[in-house]
C-alpha cells in the first residue's frame, strides 16, 4: 500500500518539474516496437503479391521456427548489449553446445535427456570466463569474447579432429520436430522464453540494475547495485542461450558442424540494434530484440523465395540494416516525441 | 566500452619515471617487437632453417593481407571507431581481381589502383554514415560489410577463377634472391604512415580518438577527420586485398571472412586501445606478424595446428591484460 502511495507521489514529483524524460523514453521504445512489428506483418502479407503461396500460416509459422534460434540468441546478445558490453563468442558457444549434444550424448545415450543441463553448464562455464576476464582482469568485451571465440573454437577443432560425428540426441530433436496443441512445440518454447525473457529484462530487480549499469556505471555503484555480480551474470546469460541455440540446432538438422554458428553473430547484433537499443548500451527492450529477430527471418525468407541469387539477397539485407539505423537514429525520434506530445 | 582515462598531456609529464617510459614503450610496439623477435628466436632455435631467406620470405607473405589489414583497421580504432566492413572489402578485391584478372606489370598496376578504389568507395560510404549520419560505427560497418558480402558473391558466386600471373609471381618474389617483395610493400605503408602522422590530419586521428569534444573545440574537424580515417582504412583494406590475391592466385567470394577477427586481435595484440587515441599502425602490423610467427612455432614444436587457436587466443588476452597493468601502473603516480 505504502509502495503505490509512494509511486503516485513520485509521478506528481515528475509533473511538477516538467520532467518527461520518463515518458519519452516510453513513447521511443513503444513506437519502435510497433513499427517493427507492422513492417513485419505488412511484409507478410505484401508477400502474396509476390507469390500466392507466401503470407499464409504455414509460413507464418516457418518464420517462426526459423526466426526462433535468432530470438533466443539475441536474448542473451541484448543483455550483453544493455549493459555496454558485446559478445563475439556466440558462434563458438553455439558450436559447443552443439558439438557436446552431438559427440557426447548422441554418440552415447541419445535417450538421455538429463545430460543437457550438463551441456548447457559447460558453456555457463565460457560465459564465467569471459566474465571473469571482462570484469576482474579488464579486457574489454570485444576483445575478451573474440579471445574466447577463438579459444573454444580451435578446442573443439581439436577435440572432434576436424569432424564432428554423431546424431541428435532425442530430447532436441523431439523439441524441434514434435508439435504441441497443432502448433510446433519449438513455437510454444520460444513464446515461453519470451514471456520469461521480458519478465527478467524489464520486470525484475536484477534487470533494472542492468539498465542502470548500461546508463551509468559510476552512478549504479553509488546506488548500491551490486556492479561486479551484475556486469558478469549478461556474458553467462548469453553463453546459456547460445547453448540452448547449438542444441536447437542440433534438432532441427540432426547433426552439428563445426562451422554450425558462423551465421549467427551478425544477425544477433541486427536484431539487437534494429530492435531499438542502443549499441552503447542502457537502452532497449527484449520485446523490441524479438521484433528485430522476427523482421530479419520473415526478410530473409521472403527474399529467398523471390528466387533472388545470394549476393543479391545479402545486399538487400544489407541495405535494410541500413536503412533501419538511419530511420532509428536519436534525431528522429526526438522530432517524433515532440510531434506526440 | 570500457572507460579509460585520457592519456596525460606531454607537458604534464616532464618527469619522466622508469614507468611512464616503459608505458610509452608498450603503446609504441616496443612490446610487441620484443615479443616478436624472442618468438623469432626460439622460432630458430628450434628450426635451424627458419633463418634462410626462402623461410623468412614465405613467413612474411603469409603475414602481409592480416599485416595491412590490421594496419587500416588501426586508423579506425585509433578514432575510437570499428570497422567490420574489412572483410568485405578484400572479398571484393579478391574476386574482382579473379574475374578480370590483367596481365603484365602494367594490369597489376592498374589492379592495384582498383584495389585501392574499391577500399576508398567502401571507407567513403562508412565515412559519411559514422561521421555525418552519427551512425554507430559498429552497427554501419556491420550493414556496409553485409553489402560488400552480397557485392562479392554477385561478382563471383563461387570459389573459382585466375588472378594474373605477374601479380601472383612477382608479389611474392624476393628481390636480388634476399628481399620479399610482400615486405617492401609493409614497409611502404609504415613509410606513408610516418609521414601522415607528422601531419595535421595524423595528429587529429589522435586526438578525435582522445577526447572527441576537446578536439572539437580545438577547432579540428571531427567529421571530416572521422571520415578520413575511413577512406585511409578502406584504401589499406584494399591492398590486403590485392596481396591476399597473389598469395592465394584464385578468387573466393568469402576470402576476407577469416581475416576479420583476427585483424581485431592483431590491432589489440599491438597496444592499440580500442578506447581509442592510443597505440599506432607499427604496433598493428606486428601483432599480426606475431599472430603469424606463432602459428609457425606451434606447428614446428609438433602441436597440431587444430590447438593454434587456444594458443593465439591465450596470447591475445595475456598482452592485453599485460598492457592494461603496465598503463595503469604509469597513470598512477
Amino acid at each position: 500500500m505504502t509502495f503505490s502511495k509512494d509511486s503516485t507521489q513520485d509521478r506528481s514529483a515528475f509533473a511538477q518539474t516538467g520532467d518527461a524524460r520518463g515518458v519519452a523514453r516510453v513513447s521511443r521504445e513503444t513506437i519502435n516496437a510497433i513499427a517493427v512489428a507492422v513492417i513485419c506483418i505488412a511484409l507478410l502479407l505484401g508477400a502474396r503479391f509476390i507469390n500466392p503461396a507466401l503470407g499464409s500460416w504455414s509460413q507464418v509459422e516457418t518464420v517462426l521456427v526459423l526466426g526462433s534460434f535468432l530470438v533466443v540468441l539475441s536474448f542473451g546478445q541484448g543483455l550483453v548489449i544493455l549493459t555496454g558490453g558485446l559478445d563475439l563468442s556466440l558462434p563458438a558457444v553455439i558450436t559447443l553446445g552443439g558439438i557436446m549434444a552431438t559427440n557426447w550424448i548422441g554418440m552415447t545415450d541419445p535417450t538421455a535427456w538429463y545430460l543437457l543441463p550438463v551441456v548447457l553448464l559447460a558453456c555457463a562455464g565460457v560465459g564465467l570466463v569471459s566474465a571473469i576476464g571482462i570484469v576482474w582482469l579488464r579486457v574489454p568485451p570485444f576483445i575478451m569474447t573474440l579471445a574466447m571465440s577463438i579459444i573454444v573454437l580451435s578446442a573443439l577443432l581439436g577435440y572432434t579432429r576436424g569432424s564432428p560425428r554423431g546424431g541428435s540426441p532425442d530430447a532436441a530433436t523431439a523439441l524441434m520436430k514434435s508439435s504441441v496443441l497443432g502448433l510446433p512445440s519449438v513455437i510454444v518454447f520460444v513464446i515461453g522464453f519470451v514471456i520469461v525473457g521480458w519478465l527478467f529484462q524489464s520486470r525484475s530487480v536484477a534487470g533494472r540494475y542492468l539498465y542502470a549499469i548500461g546508463t551509468n556505471l559510476d552512478a549504479a555503484r553509488i546506488a548500491g547495485v551490486p556492479v561486479v555480480l551484475m556486469q558478469m551474470v549478461p556474458y553467462v546469460i548469453s553463453a546459456v542461450c547460445a547453448g540452448i541455440v547449438g542444441i536447437m540446432l542440433v534438432g532441427y538438422s540432426n547433426g552439428a558442424t563445426l562451422r554450425m554458428g558462423d551465421d549467427y553473430l551478425l544477425p544477433s547484433i541486427a536484431a539487437v540494434v534494429i530492435g531499438g537499443s542502443s549499441i552503447l548500451g542502457g537502452r532497449g527492450t527484449f520485446l523490441g530484440t524479438v521484433g528485430g529477430a522476427l523482421l530479419l527471418t520473415t526478410l530473409g525468407t521472403i527474399i529467398s523465395a523471390i528466387g533472388l541469387q545470394i549476393g543479391l539477397r545479402t545486399i538487400i539485407e544489407g541495405l535494410i540494416v541500413l536503412t533501419a539505423l538511419l530511420l532509428l537514429r536519436e534525431e528522429l525520434f526526438q522530432k517524433l516525441g515532440s510531434l506526440w506530445r | 566500452m570500457i572507460d579509460t582515462t585520457a592519456p596525460l598531456a606531454p607537458s604534464a609529464a616532464r618527469q619522466v619515471s622508469a614507468a611512464t617510459l616503459l608505458r610509452r614503450v608498450v603503446q609504441g610496439g616496443g612490446m610487441i617487437l620484443f615479443i616478436y623477435l624472442a618468438l623469432y628466436a626460439y622460432y630458430g632455435a628450434i628450426e635451424p632453417r627458419a633463418l634462410r631467406a626462402h623461410s623468412i620470405a614465405d613467413l612474411m607473405n603469409n603475414t602481409v593481407p592480416l599485416a595491412l589489414a590490421a594496419a587500416g583497421l588501426t586508423f579506425v580504432v585509433l578514432n575510437r571507431g570499428f570497422d567490420l566492413s574489412v572483410a568485405g572489402v578484400i572479398s571484393i578485391c579478391n574476386v574482382t581481381l579473379a574475374v578480370a584478372p590483367l596481365e603484365g606489370p602494367g594490369g597489376a598496376a592498374l589492379s592495384a589502383l582498383m584495389c585501392l578504389a574499391i577500399g576508398a568507395t567502401v571507407g567513403l560510404v562508412n565515412g559519411l554514415l559514422v561521421g555525418y549520419a552519427r551512425l554507430q560505427s559498429i552497427a554501419a560497418t556491420l550493414a556496409t560489410m553485409i553489402i560488400c558480402q552480397g557485392i562479392a558473391l554477385v561478382i563471383l558466386r563461387a570459389p573459382g577463377g585466375f588472378v594474373s600471373e605477374w601479380i601472383v609471381y612477382e608479389m611474392t618474389d624476393r628481390l636480388w634472391g634476399v628481399i620479399p617483395v610482400s615486405g617492401l610493400v609493409v614497409a611502404a605503408v609504415l613509410l606513408v604512415w610516418i609521414l601522415i602522422r607528422r601531419t595535421d590530419f595524423g595528429v587529429s586521428i589522435y586526438a578525435v580518438g582522445a577526447d572527441e569534444q576537446a578536439a572539437a573545440m580545438s577547432g579540428i574537424n571531427v567529421r571530416r577527420v572521422r571520415a578520413g580515417a575511413y577512406v585511409c582504412a578502406g584504401m589499406l583494406y584494399g591492398l590486403a586485398g590485392f596481396m591476399l590475391s597473389a598469395q592465394t592466385a584464385t578468387g573466393n567470394p568469402n576470402s576476407g571472412a577469416p581475416l576479420l577477427l583476427l585483424a581485431f586481435a592483431a590491432v589489440a595484440l599491438g597496444g592499440t586501445s580500442l578506447a581509442g587515441g592510443r597505440g599506432g599502425v607499427f604496433a598493428s602490423i606486428m601483432g599480426a606478424a606475431t599472430l603469424m610467427l606463432l602459428q609457425k612455432v606451434l606447428f614446428s614444436s609438433g602441436i597440431s595446428s587444430f590447438y593454434t587457436g587456444m594458443f593465439q587466443g591465450s596470447v591475445l588476452i595475456l598482452a592485453v591484460v599485460f598492457s592494461g597493468l603496465i598503463a595503469r601502473i604509469g597513470e598512477r603516480k
